[in-house]
């Protein structure tokens, strides 16, 4: 015997029993779990932990030793290109698909310019810079569904990426940010909160200054026309026909970008942002001036 | 015993009621013959919407004249006010309450605190008795005690937060379906003596405890005194709502903008990423 | 407890008589220590910007306060978001996630959405690998009707009976197997 419309049919019988009170309430069976050691039958027994040595002990032997044999870590070759692997920088990837979701779902706002801040904002996208985790990957997993006109910054971004963002009338510019910079862009209320100045976006390390100068790679230190070059060629090679952006109506969205110095959209580097009174101070010290806009 | 459980909710007739909706129109007034003050429905137009449950519709009393008045109808949201009646969640919750700020005090001595007992009884061999080191060990009488409770124990845990959240919602649910919550338009009462109170709450049929909820943690002045001699009448503001209190009171009486305030609180956490939110409260975690 | 004593006035008296410049070399570019901030004994810090360095310097700089600031949109649009928004209607959805259905709410069962917009349908994997069951969560109405309904659409769908288990205090359903996929097919069908 089932019964039907669970919740309606709870609250109803609640209506005639008696009153829920501290007394009469309790957890369901057997909820609890008792792990008591028993004393009977295989209950006081070892636990099939066995009769002495590492099984009852736990003190097991150390990751790959094969009790005196040459252990395999060392029998078979050394692959040398994990070499460094700790000291590399990471990009945990962001789909074209899932783009397209946090898109769909109105998690980010496309009228807006995207960067990894309203990413993180959106809570479909997280990473760590403390893990030497440098920003988004951009991958192609959705390139051909992929349907939304947007003006997106991120960190790595392959040529197909690149070609399916531009397909659709939009932009996309890669950039470096420091590891510093990254956090405050992970949580920037935290950063308001802590009443510091904004301090200025950091250079790219040598390895990666061809990256972010290529226009190829869409580089934001790249030459503007050099990149309207690329946008045509990339066009021509994939095959479709490209936008004209100047005539779109959201051009003046399309066109914004961020100053290299700069971490987030509109706010320069020396400004002090309070939430409390919503107020910014912004330094009018020529020192300071000086200092940021270097 | 089962079967006794189960001819036991037969004998309750117990038929899920459809929910009919008296009036359907967007904020209407009707003017009620027999009353002086004219009779107010209040749709609400929800920022998360009901997706399947209806909304449950409740007077709005007065408590300025010992006679009951409906004073208009109100819209509640069935996520907050009717979710499933889950007695074990409950149950959790109170246990929390109880825990978290309970710290055991029982104590004993251990055979080294214990008054004496360093001296070796009597000589290992020779006497054909059991060794022993000391009079003060567990296995004497008046020695001390192996492994037992030590003071200072804290039972401090945290229930998740979405339990919590659970908690509530199924305490207000439950509150609501055995008509132990009442909205009143406010707590303005025209004399400060507890005998109109004890009448209101007699005639009224409430309680006999009741736990008032305002939005406000400061209450008009009549209301205040007259709760304060009455030990098993007690005012709490809207932040300060649990589900022990809710329990220990038989009646739980909300203003107005309280159950509004509730409402808009749990509604905002039902729906929000507390991922962020939550991790500086994890506890056992890296 | 001596040695220790002992051994910080000693330190004190490496310092005596030039607290002052040693700080002011240890701030930033001229800044001014309002006094009582002198500590002689070395301490760590968990954060440079925390410690008294950068937090007991005077105000020098000069700055200007702008109230109600145009820029106070780029703020607004970095603060995070306080509920998950609700979905605007559109002619399209590209990446495959479907809207609820209003006609879903008249059915006698209901598979109510996650705050997230997403069916509830879930894969539990345990015993490593060894017993997968897909879970049907948040529904409200005639749980068993819905059992019945998946039970014979599982059956239609791989040509076998398929078990399921109905917990009606959790209001969930689960059945033995990966059927995430047929199940979700099915709850779009339906309009949930």
């Amino acid at each position: 015997m089932g019964s039907r419309q669970i919740t309606e049919k709870s609250l109803s019988m609640l209506r005639s029993l008696p009153r829920i009170s501290l007394q009469n309430i309790r957890d369901n069976p057997n909820s609890k779990l008792k792990n008591k050691r028993g004393r009977g039958q295989h209950g006081g027994d070892k636990h099939g932990a066995g009769n002495k040595g590492s099984g009852q002990r736990q003190n097991f032997m150390r990751l790959g030793y094969e009790t005196g044999n040459n252990p395999f870590y060392l029998r078979i070759p050394q692959e040398h290109y994990y070499r460094g692997h700790h000291l590399r920088r990471e990009y945990p990837p962001l789909t074209l698909h899932n783009l397209q979701k946090i898109i769909d779902k109105d998690c980010v706002d496309t009228s807006k310019p995207i960067d990894i801040a309203s990413l993180i904002r959106s809570g479909f996208y997280n990473f760590s810079p403390d893990l030497k985790q440098f920003g988004i990957n951009l991958t192609d997993e959705g390139a051909d569904i992929f349907a939304a006109k947007i003006n997106i910054e991120v960190q790595w971004a392959s040529e197909q990426v690149i070609a399916a963002i531009e397909k659709n009338g939009g932009v996309i510019t890669t950039a470096y940010y420091d590891p510093h910079s990254l956090l405050l862009l992970k949580n920037p209320k935290k950063f308001f909160e802590s009443g510091q100045a904004i301090p200025r976006r950091m250079i790219p390390p040598s390895d990666l200054i061809e990256y972010y100068t290529s226009a190829k790679s869409r580089g934001y230190l790249a030459d503007p026309e050099e990149i309207s070059k690329e946008r045509v060629k990339l066009a021509q090679k994939y095959g479709y026909t490209l936008p004209n952006i100047e005539k779109d109506s959201d051009y003046t969205m399309l066109s914004e970008r961020k100053d290299p110095r700069q971490i987030f959209y509109g706010l320069e580097p020396g400004w002090v942002v309070n939430l409390k009174d919503e107020c910014i101070l912004k330094p009018k010290d020529q020192e300071l001036l000086s200092y940021y806009n270097s | 015993m089962t079967s006794a459980l189960i001819s036991a909710i037969k004998r309750l007739h117990i038929s899920v009621v459809p929910q009919i909706r008296v009036f359907s129109s967007n904020a209407v007034s009707v003017p009620s013959a027999d009353q002086q003050n004219t009779l107010t429905v209040t749709k609400k137009d929800w920022a998360f919407k009901p997706q399947y449950t209806k909304p449950r519709e409740v007077w709005i009393e007065n408590i300025d004249t010992i006679e009951e008045q409906k004073l208009g109808l109100f819209e509640l949201h069935p996520s907050v006010y009717a979710a499933s009646p889950r007695i074990d969640i409950i149950h959790q919750n109170v246990v929390w309450q109880k825990k978290i700020r309970f710290v055991s005090w029982a104590h004993t001595k251990t055979r080294a605190e214990v008054r004496g007992g360093g001296r070796k009884p009597w000589p290992q061999k020779g006497l054909g008795r059991a060794r022993h080191g000391s009079i003060r060990s567990p296995l004497f009488r008046g020695g001390g005690v192996a492994h037992g409770p030590r003071s200072g124990k804290t039972h401090f845990f945290m229930l998740p937060f979405h339990i919590r959240l659970n908690g509530l919602t199924t305490t207000l649910s439950a509150k609501l379906a055995q008509d132990d919550l009442h909205i009143v338009k406010d707590l303005i009462l025209p004399t400060d003596n507890p005998d109109y109170l004890h009448d209101l709450i007699e005639k009224r049929n409430w309680g006999p405890s009741v736990l008032l909820v305002d939005d406000t943690d400061y209450a008009p002045r009549n209301i205040t005194v007259a709760v304060d001699s009455i030990p098993h009448v007690n005012i709490m503001p809207v932040y300060g709502l649990n589900v022990f209190s809710m329990l220990k009171h038989d009646t739980l009486v909300l203003t107005q903008a309280a159950a509004e305030k509730i409402e808009e609180q749990l509604l905002k956490w039902l729906n929000a990423d507390t991922r962020t939110q939550q991790q500086a409260y994890k506890l056992n975690q890296v | 407890m001596a040695t220790v004593l002992r051994s910080q006035c000693a330190f004190a008296r490496l310092f005596a008589g030039k607290t002052v410049q040693i700080l002011n070399n240890a701030t930033d570019l001229g800044a001014k220590l309002g006094p009582g901030s002198q500590s002689v004994l070395s301490r760590k810090y968990s954060n440079y910007a925390h410690s008294p360095f950068v937090t007991k310097i005077k105000e020098q700089y000069d700055y200007e306060i702008v109230k109600k600031p145009a820029e106070w949109a780029f703020v607004k649009r970095l603060l995070p978001l306080e509920t998950i928004p609700a979905v605007t209607p559109k002619e399209t959805y590209p990446s495959g996630w479907i809207p609820p259905k209003e006609e879903a709410t008249s059915l006698p069962y209901f598979i109510a959405r996650t705050k997230n917009h997403e069916v509830p349908i879930y894969l539990d994997i345990t015993y490593r690998g060894m017993r997968k069951i897909t879970k049907i969560r948040k529904i409200e109405g005639d749980i068993w009707m819905l059992n019945d309904e998946i039970k014979s659409y599982l059956k239609q769908k791989n040509g076998r009976y398929v078990e399921t288990r109905v917990h009606e205090i959790g209001r969930f359903i689960e059945a033995k197997g990966d059927h995430v996929h047929d199940l979700m097919q099915w709850a779009y069908s339906k309009g949930f």
